[in-house]
């Protein structure tokens, strides 16, 4: 009895479940009828044809393929062909298959190695086109650094692009190192020395005695013992870089300058903290008097009295300092009126006062009155001069027009009031950089206003008003200055007949630019998928100095 | 225009005598073959349309024409694929392509 009552209760079940199932299929082809076909008439008549259609097998029994003929036994998952019959597992497993490819198809493709694109486009190593055949020939030798034996003779430009790609690619190891290194060479250039050993430094001078500049970036490893050695063989240097020679004691410094001192044309030392003091630079400026560039940044150990002693190098044309700590302005104006005369390019970074409150203009004057065969202007993160000075310093100023300014984050640092001082306004503001292009614009190259947040639109509109033509302005740094939108960037591209780059990180009024050919926009934040912008179109003023142009070769063809 | 006058293929002759015939667009994306060639400058070359090469073999030569063909198919387009240089190739190639500026 309980045996017949199991039973019957497996039977109910099966029932049910195949009902189930059965109600399954019809929902499945109902839902993919209607997406077939969209006319609610169609979906009627296809109802009506259903029912003179044979009946489809239910799962466990038997039917033939759709797609191959087979014969196979039919189960809730077949799935149903193209025509709406069922069709066999392998033919399903092959059409599943096919669906996923199709799918993967769709699926917008992600370019490979776009990191990498992106930095050679920032490198500016592909504009469009193909790469030159040098560079190719380049990145090949690079990539097959450790085979080469020797570069035999390489014109000079060729080899220093090569140690600076395999400087890049972390490819200077001291095997490599020796490849650059030729008796006859003047000078010896390695932007990245950080896995060259201080046998390998000493090795340069050895092989390559006569050489005159000398330039090693992170060249760790640079010791005592070098120094001497440099002194020893290096008997003609006139040119020293170095970038983080920590390992040098300050006595060594000073025997150097002893040693090479009236012939020591250049000297330029960066990130050095553990030696080299107001001592070293003292010595310096009294052991070489003929020093014409002087690049000293970020050596934490020199202070005020390194200013003064730089005060009395009085052949100095190109000067360059970012000191770590804060200079009294009087020093620094004393500096600057006993060297300005001669100076060709002035850099001050981050030089502040930090004594007075109010605003310390004379520095700034003090580089309008003494300084007048500047070309290269930098003077940058300063938060004490204000906008006036700024147009003093360009007003009537007796110094050509300048090539290359760079003001960049001279602005008021105030988290209260972000928009600066209403009645003195801080920092390069928008009269001081209306003075700087009246005074600049004719010769400027290239120009640095990032951070600059006071200068107005109607500033940027009225410089940039796309009929000012600038001609020799190739690149213009206008980032994080709020003000910027579109229409400043759209006449400066009309402004600007030879402009290559443009900056505009932070600017979120830049939306939508239409970038002319031959242009690179850099930093668009709104920009959907790259943080460049190359122009590819040629825009009706292009078109117009293209015409000219082709005119102009007609005539002299025709000549 | 004047280019009717400029005969469409131009010749470049290889230091052991091997002779490459190719578009005159294609060789004058070297700076150093257009200027030989360019009418204005008065040069035999330009008059032959057929430029010697001392210093290049014909290896070196062969590779300068592939690439300026190359060069010339991908002038216009963005992310282009890099041209495959035999490694052994590169430094004679490297030479060649400084003294005909490409």
């Amino acid at each position: 009895m309980a045996a017949e009552r199991t039973r019957k209760r497996k039977r109910d079940q099966e029932d049910a479940i195949a009902k189930i199932k059965k109600g399954k299929q019809t929902k499945k082809k109902d839902t993919k009828k209607k997406k077939q076909g969209s006319d609610d008439e169609d979906d009627e008549y296809d109802d009506l044809m259903d029912m003179y259609k044979k009946k489809k097998p239910l799962p466990g029994q038997l039917d033939f393929c759709e797609l191959c003929n087979k014969r196979f036994t039919v189960t809730p998952y077949s799935k149903s062909g193209p025509e709406g019959g069922l069709i066999c597992t392998p033919c399903g497993k092959e059409m599943a298959k096919d669906a996923k490819a199709q799918q993967k198809a769709n699926k917008p493709v992600v370019r490979k190695a776009r990191r990498k694109i992106e930095s050679n486009r920032l490198d500016g190593a592909t504009m469009r086109g193909a790469k030159t055949l040098q560079q190719l020939c380049i990145e090949k030798i690079a990539k097959h650094a450790d085979d080469v034996e020797e570069f035999g003779d390489l014109p000079d430009p060729i080899m220093k692009r090569l140690s600076e790609i395999f400087s890049k690619k972390r490819a200077m190891k001291p095997n490599t190192m020796k490849l650059f290194l030729q008796p006859h060479l003047d000078t010896v250039a390695i932007e990245e020395a950080a896995y060259l050993e201080t046998e390998d430094f000493d090795q340069i001078f050895a092989i390559v005695p006569n050489i005159k500049k000398l330039s090693l970036r992170n060249c760790c490893q640079f010791k005592d013992s070098t120094m001497d050695y440099m002194i020893e063989k290096a008997k003609q240097l006139t040119e020293v870089q170095l970038l983080g020679a920590n390992l040098v004691c300050n006595d060594k410094w000073i025997d150097f300058f002893i040693a090479r001192g009236p012939q020591l044309k250049a000297l330029k030392l960066e990130w050095l903290d553990a030696a080299f003091d107001d001592q070293a630079v003292q010595a310096l400026a009294e052991f070489c008097p003929h020093l014409e560039r002087l690049k000293l940044e970020r050596c934490k150990r020199i202070g005020v009295e390194s200013i003064d002693a730089i005060a009395r190098m009085q052949h100095l044309q190109h000067l360059t300092l970012r000191f770590c700590t804060e200079i009294p302005q009087e020093r620094l104006i004393n500096m600057i009126t006993s060297v300005g005369a001669n100076l060709r390019t002035l850099c001050l970074e981050n030089f502040l006062d930090g004594q007075n409150e109010e605003p310390v203009d004379f520095v700034i004057e003090a580089i309008h009155n003494n300084c007048h065969h500047l070309s290269k202007l930098r003077f940058t993160e300063n938060h004490e001069c204000s906008d006036a000075s700024y147009v003093s310093l360009f007003s009537d100023w007796n110094n050509p027009p300048l090539r290359y300014i760079d003001l960049n984050s001279t602005r008021d640092l105030d988290n209260v009031n972000p928009d600066g001082p209403d009645d003195y306004p801080i920092g390069l503001g928008s009269a001081g950089f209306t003075a700087l292009m009246k005074h600049s614009a004719s010769r400027l190259e290239y120009l640095d206003v990032s951070s600059c947040r006071h200068i107005s639109h109607e500033t940027f509109t009225s410089i940039f008003d796309g009929t000012k033509q600038y001609p020799n302005l190739r690149e213009i740094q206008l980032s994080f200055c709020p003000v910027v939108d579109t229409q400043i960037v759209a006449t400066i591209f009309r402004s600007c007949p030879n402009i290559k780059k443009v900056v505009t990180f932070g600017c979120f009024e830049v939306k939508d630019v239409v970038v002319p050919r031959g242009i690179v926009l850099i930093g668009a934040p709104r920009a959907q998928d790259q943080i460049e912008q190359y122009g590819d179109l040629v825009l009706d003023f292009q078109r117009e100095a293209l015409g000219e142009l082709e005119k102009a070769m007609m005539v002299a063809a025709g000549a | 225009m004047s280019n009717q006058k400029l005969a469409e293929y131009v010749t470049l002759v290889s230091s052991d005598g091997f002779e490459f015939n190719l578009l005159r667009s294609a060789a004058c994306l070297a700076g150093t073959i257009k200027k030989a060639l360019d009418p204005k400058s008065g040069f035999r070359e330009g008059e032959q349309n057929r430029v010697h090469f001392e210093t290049i073999n014909g290896v070196v030569l062969e590779k300068v024409c592939e690439y300026l063909y190359y060069s010339q198919k991908f002038a216009e387009s963005k992310d282009v694929p890099d041209m495959d240089i035999p490694p052994a190739l590169c430094l004679e190639l490297l030479i060649a392509a400084d003294y005909l500026d490409v």
